[in-house]
């Protein structure tokens, strides 16, 4: 494995917000990753930064090896359709698929095609009167027919209902298997793509709060639940990620169990079940969000 | 055209991949200022018919009115200084300047370069306007040779763009020249709005309000109109069309240094 995005330190101030706070990862080769994190976190601005689309205010980014800004050759190997990404007022749909081939040397007609048809599009509407979720559609069909080497999609699934969720994901899959490349997604369904992701990204406040193997995040905390007094025996002596406590019964989740400390917790009459993804992701970034509080 | 995956030979960083090779992004972004024809050609051209049939009534009422010669003479002469054109450039000064409102972010969405996007949009409009020039060229030696259609109307033959007498390439040069102008006069302007947004465009038209002033003030405190005005006499159109080359290209490279510092905000 090869890192395709390196950055270190990198930081980006507005005026008086810093979105992105002296930050520090890389990411692999023909891997997906999710982006993960809430309004305002810094996801879009850290994906305008790796895309050359904004400037650092300081630190180093290398994209393919090379720094992206006003870069045609690393340019040209990757695909950012943001959420909030403008058309030409006067565009339907058939333009933006007619010019993205000149744009994206990998593009796939014959699977824009049939991914237009599977969102339902209409081609020859004026992009300014379509749906939110019709607008997310042009962005994930030019996402994934172009097939570029580095994809990012940010938050995609904007106004798209269900069924075309659904769609988005199985073709995503279904063409990363056939056509290896690095995808980055950013999005706030977490339980949705879960099953996506390979690796998890977690920014919060502008900083990565999470970098880990999708595998290992999953089995790396434990909701323990029981009566009030056998689970805080159980978990006194461990960090405490989130606790609920309802009469005399109580809900605490802690960190990775060892195979001694599953029995350990059966023997005591305990009931463990994993934690998802999302509420991982939600239980780190209140902790932080304390965290800087108290700083504050 | 090319897959990506490189199986085997696995590089320990990765090279950048083979589409890389491909060539800059200045003729898709030429093609994209096109791909949409409707307000490129078909509704400035619907609006100058529209213009010229208004004004052929007009022409057909005036002359039908007067009686003496003498009298038609008068009117038709006044025709020389026909301002019924100049819609047409207007209309592409703000062309230009949403052409880059609306393709700049779009084209940055495609993983272009502001360099490669500027040329790609530049040549685009010196596309444009080489074939705007061309039409009022041939529109404008048809109106000479039918004797102002015959009606000794003035529209494409007025003295700003070198009169009846002018041959057809200095009115090629006049035409072009000035669509040139206005093309990139606007496309500065919403180069403008892209960097800095409400505020760039409040101190932008601040800025050009008291620069105009203090060009008036300045000829009128050292009495200098009539050198003003001989000197437009002394250059004529053509004269005037050469030196407005020189805000053109300025324009142009204002515009191209402050758009490679824009980000496509939401």
């Amino acid at each position: 494995m090869s890192a395709v995005v390196e950055v270190q330190n990198l930081s980006k101030h507005f005026k008086n917000v810093k979105a992105v706070d002296d930050v520090t990862f890389s990411v692999e080769e023909n891997t997906i990753y999710g982006l993960l994190g809430r309004n305002g976190a810094g996801k879009t601005t850290v994906m305008q930064l790796l895309t050359g689309q904004d400037f650092a205010s300081s630190g180093d980014i290398r994209v393919f090896g090379e720094s992206p800004v006003e870069n045609a050759r690393v340019l040209q190997n990757i695909s950012f359709i943001k959420e909030s990404q403008k058309y030409p007022d006067e565009f339907q749909p058939k333009h933006v698929f007619r010019s993205a081939p000149w744009f994206f040397p990998n593009w796939d007609s014959a699977f824009a095609e049939r991914l237009i048809d599977d969102f339902r599009l209409p081609l020859n509407r004026r992009i300014k009167k379509l749906s939110r979720g019709q607008l997310s559609a042009i962005g994930v069909i030019v996402g994934l027919a172009s097939r570029a080497p580095l994809t990012f999609f940010d938050e995609p699934y904007l106004g798209l209902d269900a069924v075309a969720r659904q769609i988005f994901y199985d073709r995503l899959l279904e063409d990363y298997g056939e056509h290896p490349r690095t995808v980055i997604l950013s999005t706030h369904l977490i339980d949705e793509v879960s099953n996506l992701l390979e690796h998890v990204l977690v920014i919060d406040e502008g900083r990565i709060i999470i970098d880990e193997e999708a595998e290992a995040l999953r089995g790396s905390a434990t909701t323990v639940v029981g009566t009030r007094a056998a689970v805080d025996a159980f978990t006194a002596p461990r960090e405490v990620l989130h606790s609920e406590y309802l009469g005399g019964l109580a809900s605490v989740t802690v960190g990775r169990l060892s195979p001694g400390e599953r029995v350990e917790a059966a023997e005591a009459g305990l009931e463990l079940s994993p934690v998802s993804l999302q509420q991982l992701v939600v239980r780190r970034t209140n902790v932080s969000q304390k965290e800087f509080e108290q700083s504050a | 055209m090319s897959t990506v995956t490189g199986i085997g030979t696995e590089p320990l960083e990765p090279a950048v991949p083979r589409a890389a090779r491909a060539a800059g992004r200045i003729l898709p972004v030429f093609r994209l200022q096109f791909v949409n024809r409707w307000g490129t050609f078909v509704i400035p051209w619907l609006i100058m018919a529209f213009i010229f049939v208004v004004n052929f009534a007009v022409w057909v009422i005036v002359i039908a009115n007067l009686s003496s010669p003498e009298a038609r003479a008068d009117a038709q002469s006044g025709l020389q200084f026909s301002g019924a054109s100049f819609y047409i450039f207007v209309y592409l000064a703000v062309f230009a300047s949403q052409a880059i409102a609306f393709t700049f972010p779009f084209a940055l969405g495609y993983s272009t370069t502001r360099r490669d996007y500027y040329l790609g949009t530049a040549l685009a409009f010196l596309a444009m306007a080489a074939l705007y020039a061309v039409a009022l060229t041939v529109l404008s030696m048809l109106e000479t040779a039918t004797g102002g259609w015959g009606v000794g109307g003035q529209m494409f033959s007025a003295v700003y763009f070198g009169g009846p007498d002018a041959p057809w390439w200095v009115r090629l040069f006049i035409f072009f020249s000035s669509f040139v102008f206005f093309l990139f006069a606007g496309s500065t302007v919403a180069a403008v709005y892209m960097r800095w947004r409400n505020n760039g465009m409040l101190i932008f038209f601040a800025a050009a309000a008291l620069l105009v002033l203090g060009l008036v003030a300045l000829v009128t405190f050292t009495n200098s109109w009539p050198l003003v005005g001989e000197w437009f006499v002394a250059n004529g159109a053509a004269g005037v069309a050469v030196w407005l080359f020189a805000p053109t290209v300025l324009s142009a490279l204002a515009g191209y240094l402050v758009l490679s510092r824009a980000t496509p905000k939401n």
